[in-house]
Order: structure tokens, then sequence, then C-alpha cells
């Protein structure tokens, strides 16, 4: 895999496969509507720049998120189904976990334990 | 600005930048209320979107705008109220829609019916007061006393 760097403090590291077209991004911080946005243009740029099959979301290191936040996630996830690709969340924190069962997004995006494991889903 | 444990009245503005700081100081009270780690969590979520939706709509994403909040402990556990001065449209007074996870929108208010215990928005002629409340969980039942 190759390392991307966004630059921003909010996505730390990105790596992209291009031979399986995986992205793997670790997300780090709290996410509400400050900087929701920021987010939202790092998940877009990834989207439209690599076309990848499967985008995995590292999400250890966000212990919180809000709606606005749960809104980047499902417009991201809008955008890869029209290339046939699938949003891998791994590594759940528990505030996270619960907002995302509230919102019935659980069982819509791919929860995986960890980055591996979301690799070796079919 | 008045911060203690046991009560909190923050006055600040409707910046997006400012909700992360509120949330954390109404867990503070919440947690001095004794709500458990899933109440704290949850009250935060709530004062989290209730204030993100008084950003968004009831000001339009104006950032300077006021809004105040409070909370305090009761014997059953913790009262929150946001006051806003903008467009005075009531959340709940809005017709319902069913709730699509892939459609944007709707899922702050859903936090806040599903997660609080009481919620009322009460009309003031200049803008909306929201009353949250949040109820400390029901101890077990103890062991019954044993006849002499």
């Amino acid at each position: 895999m190759s390392e991307v760097n966004p630059g921003m403090d909010l996505v730390p590291s990105t790596r992209v496969d291009a031979a399986s077209r995986a992205v793997v991004a670790t997300i780090r911080g709290e996410i509400d509507l400050h900087n929701s946005t920021d987010l939202r243009g790092v998940l877009l740029e990834l989207l439209s720049k690599h076309e990848p099959k499967r985008l995995i979301l590292n999400l250890a290191q966000v212990p919180y998120m809000d709606s606005s936040a749960i809104a980047v996630l499902v417009e991201s996830l809008q955008k890869i189904r029209k290339i046939g690709g699938r949003i891998f969340l791994t590594d759940l924190q528990p505030r996270v976990k619960g907002l995302l069962e509230i919102a019935r997004l659980d069982s819509i995006f791919v929860v995986a334990k960890d980055e591996a494991d979301a690799l070796s889903k079919p | 600005m008045q911060t203690t444990s046991a009560r909190i009245d923050l006055t600040i503005k409707s910046d997006p930048a400012e909700i992360a700081a509120v949330r954390k100081a109404v867990e503070e009270t919440a947690a001095a209320a004794g709500l458990d780690e899933q109440g704290i969590a949850e009250v935060g979520l709530c004062v989290n979107e209730a204030l993100a939706n008084v950003i968004r709509h009831a000001y339009g994403g104006v950032k300077d705008r006021p809004i105040v909040v409070s909370a305090h402990c009761q014997d059953e556990g913790l009262v929150v109220t946001i006051r806003d001065w903008g467009n005075g449209v009531n959340p709940a007074s809005l017709p319902p829609r069913p709730y699509d996870p892939l459609e944007p929108g709707g899922l702050g208010l859903i936090c806040l019916w599903r997660m609080m215990s009481h919620v009322n928005y009460i009309p003031q002629g200049d803008g909306m007061l929201l009353v949250m409340k949040k109820r400390k969980p029901t101890p077990p039942a103890g062991p019954k006393a044993e006849r002499p």
C-alpha cells in the first residue's frame, strides 16, 4: 500500500492499495458540526481520486461523533455505491457504535473489528 | 459565565466551534447529577444535537447569535435548558416523516426523543426554550429485610 498524507489532524493518514482498489483512512478526534465539513471534503476527495471498491475508515481514535458526521458517512456511502464500492468502519468506539445503531446504519455500513478484518472480508 | 459541577449557566455564540465545550460541561453536570456512563453520553449527544439544530435551523447558520444553556441537578436527575432567539420554529410541531437512514436529517431529533426522559419545546415569542430532562437510573431493589 502507498501512503498518502492528507495533511490534516482529522485524517492523519491514508493508505491506498491500487491492486485491490482499497483505501484505508485513519480518522482522529471528535467529530461534530464544527469539523464534519472537513471530514466530508477529505472523504469525497478520496472517493473521486481513487474510486475505491472498499473505503476502510479506521475509527479507533474517534471517541465521539454526532449526526452531522453520520450525514457525511451516509453521503460518502451514496457516492461509493454508484461505483460499486462499499464502506467499512473499523474499531468502533462505544459512543460511535451506539449512534450508528440508533441511526440504523450498523447494518448498512460494513462494520469490521479492525483493518485486517475489513481487508479480509469478501 | 458561571460553572459549577452541580449547575452551569453558559452564554455562547451560535458558532459550531462552541458545541464541544458546552457538551462536555453539561456531561460533567450530568455526572454530578448521578447519571451513569450511558446516561452521561446520551445527555451530551442530545445537547450537541439540540445546539446544532439551533445553529443550523433557528439561526440559519449565522455564527454570532446568542444561545443560553443551563443545566442543573434535581433529585430525579438532570435538567437542561437551551434558549435561543431564532426563528421560533418548533421542531416538535413539524409534520413527522418516516425516518430513512440513507436520507439526511432527522437523526438529531430522534436522539432527543429516544434518549431524554422529557423533551419540551416552549415558544417564547422571540425565540424558543427547549427543556430536556434525564432521569437517573433506578437503583436495583435491595434484599428484603428479614423478619426478626
